[in-house]
């Protein structure tokens, strides 16, 4: 399943975005539903998140790695989370772009699932995942403007 | 992880029960298998079924979308108290008459929803039949006998009701 | 006594059910009695690396955990049961754990057994799997495909079986004046009984006796594969069906669930639970269909078919199902001619592994598939010449007199009269004017369409001689018991196993007419291997041709007995005494007479019998028909399809079905109207769909669209009676035709309503999305 989604932070230069970005402690605030997160290796995280899609409710406990950097304009996201509903396997590409307004930020992720989240979630996944990834990324926006 | 125990007390086909529960004992488990009235059956996990719907204060309720405590204090009417063999509810005996049932498993929760259509529409027509019974799926009957019994029952049950009056005002 | 048999009784099974006195698996409680779940691969392809029950054996009332390398040497393999010969067919073990890799979203991986439904799923969840994934074969054509996956590394391509049957010269597609080739998708379905499946072990160390409930709608032939895979003799083996809560094909496959509660209850000396839950049985109980169809059809301009070539691609799954090989070879590749007179036909099927949970059969099982694929393409050769598709239909079809009627395959059709069917349900529809109006509504912009099926099914199995040469592991014939007790009652011991069919009225019916003793004074047993001799299950409708025939037989040598008695205390010869509702009498002097009550007691009381006449009164028989039964009909379905929407509404819809004798029209018609749900849903709803990940996308109720009452027009049902000469009963069978006529007859009448769009062809099942896209690309062409 490919997940598509544009974040438009206004008025914050790129270079902001991308160190808010990669800050261990500002990820662990934003990241809804985040229980704790742990840096295991550069760049690779132990997470506990706890996901709620529709029906289906679950802690997740996962790895989180950010590979492929290329300083301020693109990483990829590589998160693999376990627990009851199913497994998540998701490979995304962050793109971040200056412009007019501000930076841009475009996710595109692949994500595979297995389980009750695949059978049941499916359907609402898309759905869903923009509003944890708006989220997300409103939380990310909090935060990188106390740093301009 | 919250496993205590909780005490409830219902009141089903007008026996009072009191039992203790795991809080996340749901309704239809508890009828089945705490109180042992195997009549009430499930059919799924996502509460589409309708096979496990049971009338609660009067009301038709999926018995599996509720948790045992949220019952707590409250009157439940299942299959078995609907009628007996020798006296059988209207419903019962349309959907015997009209063959509303084939492998029966789907039958008590079909039976007691269309009580509980009946209760708001004592008089439905075909259609208004079929879209009452959005809440249950029955595999075997393609549903024109279950509507045919229960058009029969509506009628039987207006039949009695009207009986009941009449006996009613020569008492007067 | 009046007439019984063909008359609307009211079901014997009824009371218990309605007022939840039925005694279905879950109703089962014995005492100590353990609940067992099973873990299921959440991947459709992987290696088990690694598989730790640590936490999970913390969890209080956790008995045991079992995974495949447990199990390994102590159980065997499920196997099929139907070896088709001459098609190369190659079986993979399924172990009813996986050892190593699993196969399919829902391959057991573990089972667990603890005190208590909620314990066990506690346990469950804490088992940790470490997988390794691997890239899933997903679709049978892609699958098929050099580069493709393995499902199982040793068979190539992963081609399960590869069947032929039939040829066309060539010539004769080359003589053709108009030919037709498409591809139909019969897609996957759930056969989704209300109740899912269960089963319950109960082992006693003492006797070395195992007790197994399970939702099966074939006792006989459980007990007999899993004796094997149990290692357990069948003697020691007893298999109970319960109340069963539907069935449609789903519970005939021997499963691997069943043989691990037989394992536990025996391992651990305890009885054990097993219940499926809705969403399990959506990765791990058998689906139907999933068959990719290529057609070709060639004929003349004057409407005559002179060849048909059929390609069948069948999705098997990760493992050879119960009866998954003999759906899409024999099932549907000897029927693909259906009613009509072609002279060349051929059949070539692949059977493909994939990893998505296995196929079996499903109400018809092929029938079904082939009907859908003829009744679909004679309308396309139809519109391609230009002609009526009633008129094709009658220019094709057998003839009344052409019976019994060779098909191009070589079946032998056993009766038929195919255009009474059809004149009566064009009457009950009013064909012509239908016609006209839709002439008119067409000029209205109202897209309003029509369809026929024009079928003929095979079922009945027996003879047994032919399971044999079709590599059935079966015999198919049917035994019943016929046992008068001393005060006049009787019970029946029969063989098929009901699940919702009503066996215990029709078979009731037919013993209440022939020994002319009420329906009350008989009581009829199933379903329990250790009270029935031998049956060999429910399906392919042929309880009735061949189970009801037994009974009729039984009771039939009941009567030549008690005859013999009768004449004997009456002191004339047999030839002298008639029998007659119930009464034994003297030819010419009626008023000497023994009532049958009175003819058990002296049989069971054994004071005075003739000579060479044993005490008891009963009688068994062993039926095995000569030829199967070709029910027949017409279908007619009227839609409105709403182009704007793609909304399709359906009209009306018309049955004519012959099913030959009808013991009872009440629960025929009911038998009708469930099929019809079925069929139409196929066309219309359902549909099980795999991500290319091979993950079940529709695993819920609330995602696999299952017909509600709303979704029906009432019904418009009857039936023609043609005898079947294979039975004494003249029955043939009612419980699929509702599958096997539905589904093309409504997809011929939305093809119909679309033709002003000239849309030949729509996947299956017709969505609005789907019905509006083809509307809006063929506009804007």
């Amino acid at each position: 399943m490919n997940i598509e989604h544009t974040y438009t932070f206004k008025g914050i230069p790129r270079e902001v975005i991308w160190r808010t970005i990669q800050d261990k402690e500002v990820l662990q605030r934003a990241l809804p539903g985040c229980k704790s997160f742990v840096e295991v290796a550069e760049d690779a995280f132990a997470s506990e998140l706890g996901i709620s899609i529709g029906p289906v409710k679950g802690i997740f406990t996962g790895d989180v790695r950010q590979v492929d950097k290329n300083e301020p304009e693109s990483y990829r996201l590589l998160v693999k989370g376990k627990g009851k509903p199913g497994e998540i396997d998701a490979d995304a590409n962050m793109f971040l772009e200056e412009i007019e307004e501000g930076t841009r930020l475009q996710c595109s992720a692949e994500v595979k699932l297995t389980g009750v989240l695949a059978s049941v979630g499916q359907r609402v996944m898309s759905g869903v995942a923009k509003v944890v990834l708006g989220q997300f990324f409103k939380e990310i926006d909090k935060e990188a403007k106390q740093l301009v | 992880m919250g496993n205590e125990k909780v005490n409830v007390t219902v009141k089903i086909n007008g026996n009072e029960k009191r039992a203790e529960v795991e809080p996340r004992t749901l309704l239809a488990h508890f009828i089945r298998d705490n109180l042992g009235l195997t009549g009430t059956h499930i059919g799924c996990d996502t509460s589409q079924c309708g096979a496990c719907t049971v009338l609660v204060d009067g009301q038709a309720v999926k018995s599996c979308t509720l948790l045992t405590v949220q019952a707590d204090g409250s009157e439940i009417t299942t299959v078995e108290g609907l009628g007996q063999v020798g006296n059988l509810h209207p419903m019962q005996q349309s959907f015997w008459e009209k063959h509303g049932l084939q492998c029966g498993y789907c039958t008590p929760g079909v039976m007691m929803a269309a009580v509980g259509l009946l209760q708001q529409n004592p008089n439905p027509s075909d259609e208004e039949i079929r879209e009452g019974l959005e809440g249950v799926i029955c595999r075997c009957t393609g549903y024109q006998f279950i509507v045919d019994a229960v058009k029969h029952a509506a009628q039987l049950m207006r039949e009695t009701e009207a009986e009941v009056q009449l006996v009613g005002e020569e008492r007067l | 006594m009046t007439k019984v048999v063909g008359t609307r009784l009211k079901r014997k099974e009824d009371p218990k059910l309605i007022t939840g006195h039925g005694s279905f698996a879950d109703d089962i409680q014995l005492p100590g009695m353990l609940h067992a779940a099973v873990l299921r691969s959440p991947h459709a392809h992987a290696v088990i690396k690694k598989i730790n029950v640590e936490e999970a054996l913390k969890v209080p009332g956790v008995v045991a955990i079992y995974t495949g390398k447990d199990l390994e040497g102590k159980i065997g393999p499920v196997p099929t049961s139907w070896y088709v010969p001459d098609c190369d067919l190659k079986e993979a073990p399924q172990y009813p754990l996986a050892i190593d890799r699993v196969r399919y979203v829902g391959d057991g991986v573990a089972l667990v057994i603890a005190e208590g439904r909620y314990a066990v799923k506690d346990a469950m969840y804490l088992i940790d799997v470490e997988y390794e994934t691997l890239s899933p074969a997903v679709g049978q054509k892609e699958s098929l495909k050099d580069n493709a996956p393995l499902v199982h590394d040793d068979i190539e391509n992963n081609l399960a079986f590869h069947w032929k049957a039939g040829t066309v010269p060539e010539e004769v597609c080359e003589k053709a004046e108009a030919s037709v080739k498409q591809s139909f998708y019969v897609q996957r379905v759930a056969p989704s009984p209300i109740e899912t499946r269960a089963a319950i072990g109960r082992y006693n160390p003492g006797t070395g006796e195992l007790t197994l409930w399970c939702t099966s709608q074939n006792p006989h032939i459980h007990r007999m594969v899993l004796s094997e895979v149990l290692d357990i003799t069948e003697a020691k083996l007893r298999v109970i069906s319960p109340d069963m809560g539907g069935g449609f094909g789903g519970k005939i496959g021997v499963y691997p669930d069943e043989a691990l509660v037989g394992f536990a209850a025996r391992d651990l000396c305890r009885p054990v639970k097993w219940i499926e839950e809705r969403s399990e049985h959506f990765t791990a109980a058998n689906f139907g269909r999933d068959e990719v169809i290529d057609v070709e059809i060639y004929g003349q301009k004057d409407g005559t078919i002179t060849a048909l070539r059929v390609t069948n691609t069948h999705n098997v799954g990760a493992y050879l199902s119960t009866m998954g090989p003999g759906v899409s070879t024999i099932d549907f590749g000897l029927m693909i001619t259906g009613i009509y007179k072609i002279p060349y036909a051929s059949c070539e099927t692949f059977g493909v592994y994939t990893n998505t949970t296995p196929t079996d059969a499903y109400r018809g099982a092929g029938k079904p598939e082939s009907t859908y694929q003829i009744e679909r393409a004679i309308d396309l050769f139809a519109k391609e010449i230009g002609m009526d598709p009633v008129e094709i239909r009658r220019i094709n079809m057998a003839q009344k007199e052409d019976f019994p009627f060779t098909n191009a395959q070589g079946l032998v059709y056993d009766s038929g009269d195919y255009e009474k069917p059809l004149t009566k349900a064009l009457e009950m529809v009013d064909y012509q004017k239908f016609r006209e109006e839709q002439k008119e509504l067409r000029k209205r912009g109202k897209l309003v369409g029509i369809g026929f099926s024009t079928y003929v099914e095979l079922c009945g199995f027996g003879p047994s001689k032919v399971a044999g040469g079709i590599g059935f592991q079966g015999g198919i014939w049917e035994n019943a018991t016929v046992r008068v007790h001393p005060r006049g009652s009787v019970t029946v011991y029969c063989g098929t196993s009901p699940h919702g069919q009503g066996h215990a009225t029709t078979f009731g019916q037919i013993v209440s007419e022939k020994l002319g003793i009420p329906m009350d004074d008989i009581e009829l047993v199933f379903s329990d291997t250790k009270s029935v001799s031998m049956g060999w299950g429910t399906y392919g409708s042929r309880s009735v041709a061949v189970g009801g025939s037994s009974v009729a037989i039984a009771a039939d040598r009941v009567i030549d007995k008690a005859k013999k008695i009768a004449a004997h205390e009456l002191e004339v010869s047999v030839e002298e005494i008639v029998f007659e509702e119930g009464i034994f009498s003297v030819k010419g002097s009626p008023s000497l007479q023994r009532t049958f009550k009175e003819i058990a007691k002296s049989a069971n009381m054994a004071w005075n019998l003739p000579e060479g006449i044993e005490p008891s009164l009963e009688a068994s028989s062993y039926f095995d028909p000569e030829n199967f039964v070709y029910p027949f009909g017409t279908h007619i379905a009227v839609v409105e399809v709403d182009k704007e929407t793609g909304q399709i509404e359906l009209k009306r819809y018309v049955a004519v079905d012959d099913v030959g004798r009808v013991i009872n029209p009440l629960t025929a018609e009911g038998q009708v109207h469930g099929g019809l749900a079925q069929g139409i849903g196929q066309a219309l709803w359902e549909g099980i769909v795999y991500s290319k990940d091979g993950q079940n996308l529709t695993g819920t109720f609330m995602d696999y669209a299952m017909p509600k009452a709303r979704f029906f027009p009432k019904f418009e049902t009857a039936f023609t009676e043609t005898l079947s000469p294979v039975n004494p009963i003249g029955a043939k069978g009612v419980g699929e035709t509702g599958t096997t006529a539905s589904t093309p007859a409504i997809m011929n009448a939305v093809m119909d309503a679309l033709e002003p769009y000239g849309i030949k062809d729509i996947e299956m099942p017709l969505t609005p999305e789907k019905v509006w896209r083809a509307i809006s690309e063929s506009e804007g062409k």
